[in-house]
């Protein structure tokens, strides 16, 4: 175990304040779901835990104003159990109870959650320097390219790294085009949700566009985007190695309007099979306008992995992930109807 | 024989291990403990040149650093002699993982801390893998020829021939490699989850030049065992007995779950080229089977027990098996539950379906069509066989008349394809000799001491059942004592041989008993139980002592139980062959789009002999049939050849099914008492639970999409 210093400051202010007074290896620490399993790895080893987590008024789900807003410090669990997102946002509510299990949702956050790091085998397996890795170790090289690359990204990798973006709930955030208010040393501002992750190009080990002590506080997801208001015609579809407790294979998050059987929005994003989670505009394209079939959706799901490019033991993911999409396009569209 | 069923009964440990009372080995309180951490090599094979420890020093807390230099040189091999104690700490590197260094000090963290800071220097070789990889070397093992199968094979009316695959597997049980070892008094006391106590003891021995009366091991509980905690001894245990000899400290160590995927036992990934011939009426008449699995370069887990099972599974008179072990640079394999008929049966199992498809024939009728009363193998009979039984009532269980024999043809109105698929299994039904002691006390107390290990499969409860059902004893005052080298001779519990020992023995003790009380009543009638009637006559205790072997064991089998050695009858007894069996019948649905399979409901009829105790004995068959299930449809290690090692060590990326993959399992029981195997009447169970359902599965995925998939596991992307 490696000594660190640990503060829990109560204002976000303070915070932000002792990140910047801090020296590097600063980190912010909430549920400690992922930070704390990653230090026993030995691949996160922060000098100081800034723990947010007695940081008041973050906590907080309100659903009542045009944009659902969510206390970046709101467990998991309790998102997903709240009336209106179990209700009307079911993209939102299975993206949740989907991931880790009960235990783990009750300890993470919603915020936190959004800055996961990759499950990569050769990310994580990081302990004896065996592996080399360029997220952990810029310029080491990428065992997994080329390596076993079954989990591994077929969308948006690079020739620096592969490695799959594990989370559920930025992928059903992509769909809802959700954006996340952020607090830092240079002030408040705003982010969509898109432009929080980035490719993992000559840089894998830059994983968001957040700068050094910036907090995300809230997450926003509008309401006024929706026909309805609500977006029952939704939902999170994952596939993955086990019926729970397992990350993606691949996952699709759609939020579909659609009038008399004719789709007048879809919106996709997709889980598992990219380095950031993706928004399958081509597939979006593919509907626009159009009847819902079958062999539309379909159509729909090979769209978004038209650019595809498969590794080793990873091509399955193509057929996998655009057959993911067309089902979640088949329930979100049986939802709607009802 | 007395051929009475066993009333239901809950486990006797259930309530405490509810409560969190059970108090495994880890959990033995022991004062002015030290804690130990192991440094694995992160080279595969070559030489540790240097082992620099001096900044582990430095980290407070870290009371020493043992290396290669503070252990004896391995001890003397010799051929017919016990086979070879796990290495201690080594110079040289036989695969990645393998611990060069131990860190003990004041505190866990500190052990970690110093651990990560030793600094070993290497010179690395190439190395091989997998069993692929340039370097593996091919080493033959023994074949099982009976008949000659290659002429019947040339002249069956309808033969089949295919190869399927085994990956590499873990046991990943919850419960982690534990070891604690005192040194007091001239003695070293080791509180370790292991299946051998015994075992244990020799091995530390051994390895450490000890005399092995000066070594107790106990070992009360064991939080999951599959074979992980028997075999050939755990890598840690004479690390930290040396510990704590040299240090004159009780050291205790907690191997972390990443560490033991690289020095612990694991399924070997092995490969099975069957070809079956059979006659015009579908009467089997040849079997050729040809095992490989891939195996360390001193390893001995033997690989021509892949035939133990196959050859007895149908009344086949033509049979020639080959054995291989592929030597590689990786620790060696071992006994994980059902070790060697997990993949077997596998790919025999599901050559039969092959078979049954290819000559039209329903997969059950061939089966019953196949059966026997000779074991080809030995020519003596079976002492017991019911395995057409469980078919029968498996496919009266399952509905399986209503199924449709052609591939694709149940297929729901949704597109969800299902599946029905059968399968069986076999395993050698073992026994083991065992002493055992009974005492039971005017002051209301028993205390029972045998040989066996309670690694969850319900030994104790098995022992109770036949305790409680044969006197009038408290039951809340029932002490059994086992695990415990100091407690009664102790064999290794494993093979499914344990209730074997340890029930056949307690009978024996239960007569013996009713028989000294007789005695000492001398005809007087006292009314009340036993303890209240010793009180009556004024005896503190009454005490025997009982000893049981298997047919055909003499006193030399409890000599070799006294000396710590393996000492197992059968399944080849003088006269006749003992065999457990079980089919599995499942139903599998299989997604019209993603193709996720999932298996709504099993049932599975075995033929373990006589049940003694009904409640462990259902559970042992549901824990078999979802770990076959883990098997067949997510369990592989993953190996890189480029670095060696495991990958997918830990329980996130090492998928084992959990409780949402498992829904509705049947079991069932023939109950009917084998005659000759043992004075009980019962045949060994936790084994063969496991065996065959894998197939099952797989056959069942056939019926439901005319896709035969012969490797394992079978994932989402065999069926896109």
């Amino acid at each position: 175990m490696r000594p660190f210093s640990y503060i829990r400051p109560t204002t976000a202010e303070e915070a932000v304040n002792a990140f910047a007074d801090a020296e590097a290896g600063a980190r912010f620490i909430a549920g400690g779901t992922t930070l704390y399993d990653l230090m026993k790895l030995n691949i996160e080893r922060p000098t100081h835990l800034i723990d947010v987590t007695a940081i008041g008024g973050l906590a907080t789900i309100d659903t009542s104003g045009d944009r659902l807003r969510f206390g970046a410090l709101a467990p998991m669990s309790a998102v997903a159990a709240d009336p209106v997102v179990a209700g009307d946002y079911p993209v939102l509510a299975e993206a949740l109870w989907k991931a880790a299990s009960q235990q783990l949702r009750n300890m993470a956050t919603v915020g936190g959650n959004l800055l996961q790091r990759t499950r990569c085998m050769y990310f994580r397996n990081g302990v004896d320097g065996v592996y080399p890795c360029n997220k952990r170790e810029p310029g080491s090289g990428c065992a997994a390219i080329g390596g076993l690359d079954r989990g591994q990204a077929v969308l948006g990798a690079s020739g620096s790294c592969n490695a799959v973006s594990p989370g559920d709930w930025p992928v059903a955030l992509t769909a809802m085009d959700a954006s996340v208010e952020i607090v830092g040393p240079a002030g408040q501002r705003r982010v969509p949700i898109a432009e929080l992750y980035r490719l993992p190009g000559d840089t894998p080990h830059i994983e968001f566009s957040l700068a050094p002590g910036e907090l995300i506080t809230v997450i926003e997801v509008p309401r006024e985007t929706l026909e309805a208001g609500t977006a029952r015609g939704s939902t999170y579809h994952k596939i993955r190695d086990r019926e729970s407790y397992a990350f993606a294979l691949a996952s699709a998050a759609v939020v579909l309007e659609i009038e008399d059987d004719q789709v007048i929005r879809a919106r996709i994003a997709l889980g598992g099979v990219a380095t950031r989670p993706w928004r399958a505009t081509e597939a979006e394209a593919v509907l626009a306008g159009q009847r819902l079939t079958p062999e539309r959706a379909i159509e729909a799901g090979r769209a978004a992995f038209r650019t595809a490019q498969p590794g080793r033991h990873n091509r399955f993911k193509l057929e996998l992930g655009a057959r993911t999409v067309a089902d979640a396009l088949l329930i979100a569209a049986e939802r709607s109807r009802s | 024989m007395n051929t009475a069923s066993f009333p239901d009964r809950a486990r006797v440990d259930a309530r405490d291990k509810v409560l969190g009372a059970t108090v495994y080995p880890g959990d033995v309180p022991v004062a002015r403990i030290l804690h130990a951490m192991t440094v694995p090599s992160r080279i595969a094979k070559g030489t540790l040149t240097a082992l620099d420890t001096s900044a582990a020093m430095r980290v407070p807390g870290v009371v020493r650093v043992l290396t290669p230099d503070d252990f004896p040189s391995p001890a003397p091999v010799s051929e017919d002699g016990p086979p070879p104690p796990p290495p201690t700490l080594e110079w040289r590197i036989a695969y990645r993982g393998q611990p060069i260094a131990l860190v003990v000090a004041e505190t866990l963290e500190a052990a970690i801390e110093g651990a990560e800071a030793v600094r070993p220097s290497y010179a690395p070789e190439p190395f091989a893998a997998l069993i692929d990889s340039e370097d593996s070397e091919r080493d033959p093992g023994e074949d099982v020829v009976f008949g000659n199968a290659e002429v019947a094979l040339s002249s069956a009316a309808t033969t089949v021939e295919a190869t399927y695959v085994s990956p590499t597997q873990h046991h990943n049980p919850i419960e982690l490699l534990v070891t604690t070892a005192v040194w007091e008094d001239g003695r070293l006391t080791i509180y370790e989850c292991t299946q051998s106590s015994a075992g244990t003891r020799g091995a530390t021995a051994r390895a450490l030049r000890l005399d092995p009366a000066i070594v107790d091991v106990k070992s009360a509980y064991i939080g999951g065992g599959f074979g992980q905690k028997g075999g050939i001894g755990q890598r840690q245990t004479a690390l930290v007995a040396q510990a704590a000899m040299l240090l004159g400290r009780p050291v205790k160590i907690v191997m972390p779950r990443g560490q033991i995927f690289h020095l612990a036992t694991y399924r070997p990934h092995s490969r099975h080229h069957v070809r079956l011939g059979a006659d015009a009426n579908g009467k089997m008449t040849a079997a050729v089977y040809d095992a490989e699995q891939e195996q360390s370069r001193h390893g001995f887990f033997p690989c021509a027990e892949y035939h133990e099972s196959t050859c007895r599974l149908y009344g086949i008179e033509n049979y020639r098996g080959t054995a291989a072990d592929i030597r590689i640079d990786r620790q060696p394999p071992g006994w994980m539950r059902a070790p060697h008929p997990q993949a077997a049966c596998f790919a025999f199992e599901s050559a039969v379906d092959e078979l049954a498809h290819k000559l039209g024939r329903d997969p059950v009728t061939l089966r019953l069509a196949n059966d026997s009363r000779i074991d080809h193998r030995t020519g003596n009979p079976y002492s017991s066989r019911f395995v057409n039984e469980c078919l029968e009532e498996g496919a009266r269980r399952f509905g399986w008349s209503r199924r449709t024999p052609e591939p694709g043809s149940m297929t729901a109105s949704d597109g969800t394809q299902i599946g029905w698929g059968v399968a069986c299994g076999a395993y050698p039904s073992m026994m083991v000799p065992a002493i055992a002691t009974l005492r039971i006390g005017a002051d209301g107390s028993t205390r029972y001491a045998v040989s066996g290990h309670e690694m969850g499969q319900g030994i104790r409860t098995a022992i109770a059942a036949v305790l409680l059902e044969g006197l009038e004893i408290d039951p809340d005052r029932l002490e059994i004592v086992i695990g415990d080298t100091t407690a009664a001779p102790q064999h290794i519990t494993a093979g499914s041989w344990g209730t074997a020992g340890a029930i056949p023995a307690t009978a024996k003790a239960v007569a013996r008993m009713r028989e000294a009380m007789r005695e000492l009543l001398a005809g007087r009638e006292i009314a009340g139980n036993l303890h209240r009637q010793l009180s009556t006559v004024r005896r503190p205790f009454l005490q025997i002592e009982v000893s049981e072997v298997g047919p055909g064991q003499g006193p030399e089998a409890l000599q070799a139980l006294r000396r710590g050695a393996y000492a197992v009858a059968g399944p080849e007894y003088p006269n006749f062959t003992t065999m457990s069996y079980i089919a599995h019948f499942v139903e599998v649905h299989i997604e019209p789009r993603t193709r996720r399979v999932r298996v709504p409901r099993v049932v599975s009829i075995a033929d373990c002999g006589r049940v003694i105790s009904p409640r462990t004995a259902a559970s042992q068959v549901r824990g078999g049939v979802v770990w076959a299930l883990s098997a067949a449809l997510r369990e592989a290690t993953e190996i890189d050849p480029r670095y060696g090692g495991y990958l997918n060590n830990d329980l996130a990326d090492y998928v084992v099914a959990v409780n949402a993959d498992i829904r509705e399992i049947d079991v069932g029981f023939i109950d009917r008492p084998d005659p000759l195997a043992n004075s009980t009447g019962l045949k060994g169970l936790g084994e063969v639970a496991m065996v065959g359902a894998s197939p099952a599965i797989a056959n069942a995925i056939f019926h439901a999409t005319g896709k035969r998939l012969r490797e394992l596991p079978i994932r989402i992307e065999h069926l896109l």
